[in-house]
């Protein structure tokens, strides 16, 4: 077992890549292709959760590509990045099994299945790897393969042909600019340090500190990485682009992009910038601070003028990631703690809200929310699936965001960011405000029916749709009602982080063939 | 190989290709985008050229201590591909040059699915011209 537990880092990246390839054989059989790809995707959540436990008992778990030691090709599955994959297998199987019935049949059978598959291998290899290049090929494969997914189209969704390519145009233009941006960091990186290993790197600049040799450029760097990483996770000055891209992309895509696509950008700044440029924080932190605080206040005001729903969930997610990088900037470990667990109450509470609105969507025939009203006698399953995610976006118990928010409060108090948490605090009034607003709209009042010639409540979920949105809702109340594994974990998580030791020693024990 | 005439080079680069992402053409702003690539591959080249280095193959007549390649050794405060002062260095750093490929590779896909989709865009919209096209609002 314990032999077969060391292969399962690559296998996690490598099972997909080679499936979604072998996918396109079997495009003509349609119910095949739907069985095969939830057996592999359910086969990779539990061989995620086998290495999460692995790594809680017997410590970190390296794997050597090419067995080159620190020179070659790592792949490390510590506590984030093993409890990263956890949560993206989660997602993924989940917004799977939601678009076998969502997605149109074109889409099913000619590149959903294989673009959804690299996708996931790239974030598997994103929260894997142990080289910052590596980093970078992974960004671009996940960066390609979700322009490839947000152009497909599924039965609730009414975005124009011409609006999903303007808006991935955009996004892949952005995108470019960010990588190249990073390309140029990683080469300075690499031209002052010599090594591409991020435990590595980190002895490296550690000991540059420790003489006090410490080039000016490391400080430079760690801004660029920020920008970087901030561009993925819609940070307030770059935080533009996520309202228009978003909401092109079908309803599973949608909860792939907004869940886990954007919580890239936080685990770079956890993983890069606590390991290696912890020298730089001093500085970078009242930056992540203030920013949050204006991505928080941003996101949420835009949110509140928005008719258009996924619009509307779109910015909020932007406000949701303001208080992330609050808890990430704050830098203590109760902070830290608080921002993972938010991490994690977000990507569930926020994909399972996605998936509900594609099928509200659909059951509306619109996706103004003027139009829509009083949808709680037709649908009620979607009702009751939307309180929840409002409720855990909120932060109203017993739903999972609640210890969320609490966390992140009791945190920034402990640690005396008083002015801090008074905004925040303001603004997840406006949150709540804005997601019972889009509740009652919706599903309470006076019923409108959207097309004079077809009734609403013959639009109904599927079983497969059904399945998969009570299985984010049980997660979401489980969370809510028993955090107490979650919240050890992270707090283990952000030990690690700000003592990163562990790490190091496991990444440069590793013997030079 | 001039350093100096090859900052020069990688900096013009990175303005041209500045300058044509801002352009309103969408085509220009799919060449602006290759050639920072090309730009930031330079950067990666140079970041392991040596003046006077050699191509990195070590041939059976090399004698140990004549041509240190890295030197790995923090303890001495040495990083490669960094070198201690007085240390001859003769060969230039092979591990830049396996990276630019890959990045190269990783361009020249990105450049393909970026003309592709500004075809398309050009279908369905009927213009190139990139302030016409902006429908998505709010």
């Amino acid at each position: 077992m314990i032999l077969s537990m060391q292969h399962v880092p690559v296998i996690l990246i490598a099972l997909p890549i080679i499936f979604g390839s072998l996918t396109i054989l079997f495009r003509s059989k349609s119910t095949l292709q739907k069985t095969l790809n939830i057996a592999v995707f359910s086969f990779l959540l539990a061989l995620s959760i086998a290495l999460l436990l692995h790594v809680w008992y017997n410590g970190i778990l390296v794997y050597e590509v090419g067995e080159w030691g620190k020179y070659g090709i790592l792949l490390v599955a510590d506590l984030l990045g093993a409890g990263m994959v956890v949560l993206s297998s989660l997602i993924s199987l989940m917004a799977m099994i939601y678009a076998t019935d969502y997605m149109d049949r074109k889409a099913l059978d000619s590149t959903f299945f294989p673009l959804f598959n690299l996708m996931v291998a790239g974030l598997n290899g994103i929260f894997l790897t142990g080289d910052i290049f590596n980093l970078f090929v992974f960004f671009e494969v996940l960066v390609l393969s979700s322009c490839g997914l947000i152009v497909l189209t599924g039965r609730g969704d009414h975005t124009k042909m011409a609006d999903k390519l303007e808006a991935i145009f955009k996004y892949l233009v952005l995108n470019m600019v960010s990588i190249i941006l990073m390309l140029v960091s990683i080469a300075s990186l690499y031209a002052t340090v010599g090594t591409l290993n991020m435990a590595d790197i980190a002895v490296k600049v550690g000991y540059l500190a420790d003489a006090g040799e410490l080039p000016w450029h490391i400080h430079v760097i760690a801004m660029t990485f920020i920008v970087v990483f901030g561009y993925k996770a819609a940070m307030f000055p770059l935080h533009f682009w996520l309202a228009d891209v978003h909401p092109s992309a079908p309803a599973p895509i949608h909860a792939m992009l907004s869940g886990m696509v954007i919580k890239v950008g936080i685990y770079g700044i956890l993983r890069v910038h606590y390991l290696i440029f912890s020298e730089s924080m001093f500085m970078l932190q009242p930056i992540l601070i203030i920013l949050s605080l204006v991505t928080i206040a941003v996101g949420a005001t835009s949110a509140i003028g928005q008719y258009d729903l996924k619009r509307l969930l779109a910015y909020s997610s932007v406000s949701q990631i303001g208080y992330v990088l609050l808890g990430v900037g704050m830098g203590t470990a109760y902070a830290l703690t608080a921002a993972i667990v938010y991490l994690v109450n977000h990507a569930i509470a926020k994909s399972m809200l996605f998936l509900t609105t594609g099928e509200t969507l659909y059951h509306a025939g619109t996706k103004d929310m003027r139009k829509m009203g009083g949808y709680a006698g037709s649908a009620p399953f979607l009702c009751i699936i939307f309180l929840i995610g409002s409720m855990s976006i909120a932060g109203l118990p017993p739903a999972g965001g609640f210890f969320a928010k609490l966390l992140i409060f009791d945190a920034g108090l402990s640690a005396q960011f008083y002015i801090p948490i008074a905004i925040a605090l303001i603004f997840a009034i406006f949150t709540l405000f804005y997601l019972f607003r889009t509740w009652l709209t919706i599903f309470w009042g006076e019923v409108k029916y959207c097309d004079p010639t077809e009734a609403c409540n013959i639009r109904n979920p599927t079983t497969s749709i059904k399945v998969a949105l009570s299985l984010l809702a049980g997660v979401v109340i489980f969370i809510g009602v028993y955090p107490e594994p979650l919240i050890a974990l992270s707090s283990v998580i952000a030990g690690q982080l700000l003592d990163p030791q562990p790490y190091i020693t496991a990444v440069l024990e590793r013997s030079v063939r | 190989m001039n350093p100096t005439m090859l900052s020069i080079t990688i900096a013009l680069l990175f303005g041209i290709g500045t300058f044509m992402i801002l352009r309103r053409d969408m085509i220009k702003v799919a060449i602006g985008i290759t050639v920072l690539s090309h730009a930031t591959h330079m950067l990666i080249v140079t970041s392991g050229a040596f003046l006077g280095g050699k191509v990195p193959i070590i041939t059976s007549d090399h004698e140990s201590g004549s041509g240190i390649i890295f030197m790995d050794d923090i303890a001495a405060g040495v990083f490669a591909p960094i070198v201690p002062e007085g240390t001859e260095m003769i060969y230039s750093d092979p591990l830049v040059q396996a990276l630019t490929l890959t990045a190269i590779v990783i361009s020249l896909a990105t450049t393909a699915v970026l003309l592709i989709l500004a075809y398309r865009v050009y279908q369905e919209h009927g213009t190139t011209d990139l302030n016409e096209i902006r429908r998505l609002k709010g």
